[in-house]
């Protein structure tokens, strides 16, 4: 038997006499007829008719509410409102009477509302039940012989409520309760013989349904109305029944003849006689001398099915709950009260027995914080673990997820025969996204244990594939993991999660499926593509090259995904879509092995018309170069080097042409070569080809096609012809010869003596006709020259006589006419040497100068300019220098310049000249000036030119740059002058715009101390700072 | 919650065969292996659907050992279906069943839908009572046999949804008195066909005829 009750705890205390006392003594001399409780307070009567109110503070108000005695009192829970049905006279005549408790009546008593007799039928009849619903419009009042009063409508008001009389069974009345749902009210009423519920929803139409045909006693049914689905309860010896509004509910066995039944939250307390003379003889000695027969208290906790207290007791008179606790009055009056364990005891509690299950069930019921519970989910764990039980443990502690430590748990389950727990742990792990990466590595490590050991060959599927919603795991590491074992799932994976670098990864390395990688690539959007094919290009275009150059291709000049939809709506919508295009530069060194492809790709490029880079022309270039160096089938070769030129033909391409050239070099590319040698002008090296090819006949034609653009080639080609070959073409030979002399490139005799040095086999005979023809051209030459040196020198001797005539000669001025007016002459007249002569007024109205002739001057003028611009000229060295570069001839430019005497005094000659031109005015005769000249420059012959040199050094004034150095020290002189002359130092102080120069070096600085810079300053009207300068000086108290 | 039908069932059967197990299987959807004898009576209720109508089904779920059997024994009244469990790997409560099935016809009336359940499938290793033998006793007293396992959830909503079949069925043929409520069966409050304009008159809606539809 002793197994047939629910397992006991005691989560209360019995605290004795909480109230020290103070009902008892009002309880001397009457017995407590009945009580009840609400709005936070304890209502107890007494037989003679007084009600006593009690606080909390135990302090009590008492009143008299019947002159005889109280028989049933109802406190409304949450209103000041008591209704007390008691005797006022002697005989059965019940009272009805409605008090608020707070508002008091003069007498200091509570008001009261209402006074109603409570007869049914008009018949005198004991009330034995009543029951007030907490909304004020019901009263239920249950009489000995079975029947009840039903009373709606505001209960404090006598005219608007309205009886309604209710048949029962026929036996007491015991118990009455309201219950209301959201649709429906139900009157429960518990007789001696019978349970019945009225549905009284309807006024007037009250249903009844009969529950049970067996009652209870008096206070032995309750409410229990905190339940899931309120209950109505009543005790009898063998069990508590429950019912619902539909019937019968459960029903609890509890041993025992019920006295009392009460309800505290969730808590059903009952109060039964003691059978057991065992549990008797352990109760208390003090509880044991006051009453021989006890009463047992039982509370049951109906939600966690067991029982929270248990404990014998004196008699008790009845149940008080308030205040949120419970308070249990017996037969002597004292007050016991029932105080609740805190969570936290009950808890160590239940763990110290290891009912960690009903631990939870009552923490959760208690609103446990979740960090509480996680605490006793893991102890629950952990004890089950301790047991053994594995799979309750796993369980418990997925509930502890998101609080615990993970690795706590792993850790306990590491062990490989616990791996299916584990999983289910990580699975769960994963399910609520509380997983690492490292979670993941290991469930997917357990999955793949688990197929191999136990055949779960799906699990690792499903787990991949049921988390399409919730990407709760790190696929990469999935991935990672899944590659080992199951090369499948891991490709699916990385498919389905976009992971694309993971998908060609696994495809290129695992399974070398290059073709499905080209697909797979080709379908994603421009930018991945791009990135992958620079990532995996190499290893592609090695193993499947046709297939990635298509996708290069594409790639590179306007790539869409293949799996895109034609945007058409962009064209539609009209927005214009830019093409993407990847760089070709990034892809070239893809096909550094495999000129052919690279062509093949670059050529479609160029096609489309993409402008590369010059990296990538070149490259193009070069591979155009190899390909075609490859190539062994003449035609292909030859479409290969037309393709070559083409490209290098075009203006477009900005290939670098020194790198083409090497190129070129490197593979013999002719072509190329001359084509890019042309290009840059470079025609002796087209010509230096050619001769090292030995192609006479093609240095020719170069010689002939760009020989007026470089005539120096010609002699390049006689030199090369000479030198490097035995046997030149005489043709060639000819034909050089025959330009160089043309064109007077080289003289004769060096071309005799290239001729002569070069090992090659050349006789006289070969260029007899150009020695000849040279012969002859000098000759003439020569002679040409002889025949100008004789016209000069008769010049010459001429000019000498003419001069010897003037000097000493009689000189016959017959001149009849006036040069002038050409009128014959008359005195006054004047003549001059040059037998010019002229009328005095003629004369003079016609020159400024009286010594000179008029119709000479202009003559004369333009010699001296002649030679005054030769003697400038002397300076001019670049000039000469220049002539002398341009010259075809340099030789004779200078043999010019000699001629115009650049190394002879001009002014020497020029006086000389005068005199002997000019002659010399008859009247006025004065010549000061040029005397003067002459004696400035006495000597001639030796050393005259280094005397001029001298005189020009000494007389050069200016710029002869003053070294800074020097400069420097001069200004150092200055300023420590200054310095030892205040007066002077504080004049050049204001003109100063910073009037503090602590530094000796600042004032060699500074601009005051320049002799320029102080014109400078006063003079520079537009320097913004001249005011402020002025301004300071004014400002300035030394001045 | 509205409802067309009420039925009310009893489930009865040794201790420790599963008959709470059943119980927290069908309502709650969870199976507890460690489980608290049953002190007195427990009690559970679903809604289910039969032929598009709602019915709600209220459990009494019986303690099984014998102390408790004078209360238990005041269900059988007021219950329209029983779930006879026994427990497959143990022989001693197949034996028991002519008891417990005497037990329920004596006290139950008699139209009572009994099913006879043999629990704990699961254990086919530990399986004492063939199903065979299950099958020949239900055939013989006229029972509808199922074996379940609260622990996988294997027909158990069968076996609850089929008595529920079996007894609506009976309430089409009119072998019900719906309107007795000791038969276990009520119909729902909106469902009455008639007004019940007379309280107290029985406490049942006075539906004469076909009360169902």
């Amino acid at each position: 038997m002793a197994f047939l009750e629910w397992r006991k705890f005691t989560f209360f205390d019995l605290k004795k006499d909480v109230d020290e006392g103070k009902i008892a003594e009002l309880f001397k001399d009457n017995r407590v007829s009945t009580t009840s409780s609400g709005n936070s307070h304890l209502i107890l009567s007494d037989t003679l008719g007084q009600i006593y109110i009690i606080s909390r503070s135990w302090h009590v108000t008492t009143f008299r509410a019947y002159e005889m005695s109280v028989d049933l009192t109802f406190q409304l829970r949450n209103a000041p409102l008591l209704i007390t049905i008691g005797q006022d006279e002697p005989g059965i005549n019940p009272l009805i009477k409605v008090w608020d408790t707070s508002r008091k009546d003069k007498n200091g008593s509570p008001y009261c509302h209402r006074i109603t007799r409570a007869l049914p039928g008009n018949r005198p009849l004991q009330a034995s039940a009543l029951c007030v619903h907490d909304n004020q419009q019901l009263m239920a009042v249950g009489f000995i012989e079975g029947s009840l009063i039903l009373y709606r409508g505001d209960i404090t008001r006598d005219r608007s409520s309205k009886q309604k009389i209710l048949k029962t069974s026929g036996s007491v009345v015991t118990g009455l309760a309201f219950k209301s749902n959201s649709s429906n009210m139900f009157l429960y009423v518990a007789t001696e013989t019978s349970v019945i519920v009225y549905n009284i929803t309807q006024k007037d139409k009250e249903q009844k349904y009969q529950l049970d045909n067996i009652g209870c006693a008096k206070q032995c049914s309750v409410l229990a109305d905190s339940v899931q689905e309120s209950h109505f309860m009543i005790g009898r010896q063998d069990a508590i029944y429950c019912y619902t509004t539909d019937g019968r509910g459960p029903c609890y066995a509890v041993e025992g003849e019920k006295v009392m039944l009460e309800w505290f939250r969730t808590y059903l307390i009952i109060i039964s006689k003691t059978t057991r003379p065992a549990l008797l003889a352990t109760m208390s000695s003090e509880l044991q001398n006051n009453s021989s027969e006890g009463h047992l208290i039982t509370v049951l906790d109906i939600h966690n099915k067991f029982i929270v207290f248990s404990a014998a007791l004196p008699k008790t008179k009845a149940i008080l709950s308030e205040w949120g606790a419970f308070y249990i009055l017996d037969d002597e009056n004292r007050l016991h009260h029932l105080d609740e364990k805190d969570l936290q005891s009950k808890l160590s509690l239940l763990f110290k027995k290891n009912f960690y299950d009903v631990a939870i069930r009552i923490a959760k019921s208690q609103g446990y914080d979740s960090d509480g519970l996680v605490t006793i989910f893991k102890q629950y764990g952990d004890h089950l673990c301790d047991k053994g039980d594995y799979a309750g443990a796993i369980e418990q502690y997925i509930k502890t997820i998101g609080k615990l430590e993970p690795s706590y748990v792993i850790r306990k389950f590491l062990d490989s025969q616990h791996i299916e727990k584990l999983t289910m742990y990580l699975q769960a792990l994963h399910k609520q996204g509380h997983a690492t990466e490292d979670h993941t590595t290991l469930l997917l490590n357990c999955y793949t244990k688990l197929n191999n050991s136990v055949g779960q060959t799906n699990s690792l599927k499903e787990f991949i594939n049921s988390k399409d919603g919730v990407l709760n795991y790190d696929v990469d590491i999935a991935i990672k993991v899944c590659r080992n074992e199951s090369p499948e799932e891991a490709l699916m994976l990385a498919k389905k999660h976009e992971k694309h670098d993971w998908y060609i990864k696994l495809q290129i390395e695992d399974h070398q499926k290059y073709t499905d990688v080209i697909d797979y690539i080709s379908n994603l959007n421009y930018e991945e593509a791009e990135y992958y094919m620079k990532k995996y290009g190499m290893v592609l275009v090695e193993n499947v090259p046709k297939e990635s150059t298509t996708l290069l291709k594409k790639l590179c000049t306007n790539y869409k995904p293949n799996n895109a939809p034609l945007n058409s709506e962009n064209l539609i919508s009209g927005s214009f879509e830019v093409p993407c295009r990847a760089d070709a530069e990034d892809f070239v060194h893809l096909f550094l092995n495999n000129s052919e492809l690279l062509v093949e790709f670059l050529e479609h490029l160029l096609n489309e018309g993409c402008i590369l880079s010059t990296a990538v022309y070149n490259l193009l270039f070069e591979h155009y170069i190899h390909v075609w160096s490859n190539l062994k089938n003449v035609a292909d070769k030859n479409r290969m080097s037309q393709k070559a030129l083409k490209l290098l033909q075009n203006s477009d391409v900005k290939y670098d042409k020194s790198q083409a050239l090497v190129v070129c070099h490197l593979h013999s590319f002719k072509e190329g070569i001359l084509y890019l040698y042309e290009e840059q002008k470079l025609y002796q090296q087209i010509l230096r080809y050619h001769i090292s090819k030995d192609d006479s006949t093609a240095v020719l034609a170069c010689c002939r096609r760009f020989g007026h653009q470089d005539p120096t080639l010609w002699v390049h080609a006689l030199w090369s012809c000479v030198r490097n070959t035995t046997n030149p073409s005489m043709d060639l030979l000819n034909e050089i010869l025959t330009v160089i002399a043309k064109e007077k490139l080289f003289s004769p005799q060096l071309v005799i003596d290239a001729l002569g040095s070069g090992n090659a086999n050349i006789t006289l005979g070969h260029i007899r006709s150009y020695i000849t023809n040279e012969i002859q051209q000098e000759q003439k030459v020569t002679k040409e020259v002889s025949q100008l040196t004789t016209n000069y020198r008769r010049d010459t001797e001429k000019l000498k006589e003419l001069l010897e005539e003037l000097k000493n000669g009689v000189i016959e001025i017959r001149g009849s006419r006036c040069a002038a007016c050409h009128h014959p002459l008359e005195l006054p007249k004047i003549h001059f040497l040059c037998k010019h002569s002229f009328h005095q007024h003629c004369f003079q109205s016609f020159s400024d100068d009286e010594i000179k002739c008029l119709t000479c001057e202009p003559q004369n003028k333009d010699l001296l300019e002649l030679l005054r611009a030769r003697e400038y000229n002397r300076d001019l060295h670049e000039t000469f220098h220049s002539q002398l570069e341009k010259a075809h001839d340099g030789f004779s430019v200078a043999a010019e310049y000699f001629g115009r005497g650049v190394f002879n005094k001009y002014k020497v000659i020029t006086d000389e000249a005068m005199e002997k031109n000019l002659g010399v005015p008859i009247v006025s005769t004065s010549k000061p000036p040029v005397r003067k000249a002459a004696s400035e420059t006495r000597s001639y012959g030796m050393g005259a030119e280094a005397r001029l040199r001298q005189t020009e050094v000494k007389s050069k004034p200016g710029p002869v740059p003053i070294s800074e150095g020097r400069i420097r020290l001069q200004e150092q002189r200055i300023s420590s002058s200054l310095e030892a002359n205040m007066s002077r130092y504080s004049k050049s102080v204001d003109k100063k715009s910073v009037p503090t120069p602590s530094n000796p070096f600042e004032d060699a600085y500074d601009e005051s101390n320049n002799p320029f810079c102080d014109d400078d300053d006063d003079l520079d009207e537009t320097n913004p700072f001249r005011e402020d300068l002025m301004r300071d000086r004014n400002l300035n108290h030394f001045s | 919650m509205s409802y067309a039908y009420l039925f009310k069932y009893i489930i009865i059967g040794d201790t420790g065969v599963g008959k709470s197990c059943l119980l927290l299987q069908f309502t709650d959807k969870r199976f507890q292996p460690v489980h608290d004898l049953t002190i007195g009576v427990e009690f559970g209720a679903r809604m289910i659907t039969i032929d598009s109508k709602q019915i709600k089904l209220q459990i009494w779920d019986t303690a099984g050992q014998e102390a408790f059997r004078s209360i238990t024994r005041s269900y059988y009244r007021g219950a329209a279906g029983a779930l006879l469990v026994y427990d497959i790997t143990r022989r001693e409560t197949f034996n028991h069943l002519t008891t417990w099935l005497d037990d329920a016809r004596q006290h139950s009336n008699s139209n009572m839908v009994i099913m006879l359940i043999g629990n704990k499938s699961d254990l086919e290793s530990r399986r004492e009572v063939k199903k065979e033998e299950g099958e020949a006793f239900a055939r013989e007293h006229g029972l509808v046999f199922m074996e379940t396992s609260a622990k996988t959830a294997a027909n158990v909503e069968e076996a609850f949804i089929n008595t529920a079949k079996e007894i609506y069925e009976k309430i089409q043929e009119g072998v019900f008195d719906i309107n007795n409520e000791a038969n276990g069966i009520k119909i729902g409050p909106q469902h009455s066909p008639t007004n019940p304009s007379l309280p107290g008159a029985g406490g049942s809606s006075g539906s004469q005829g076909s009360g169902c539809c």
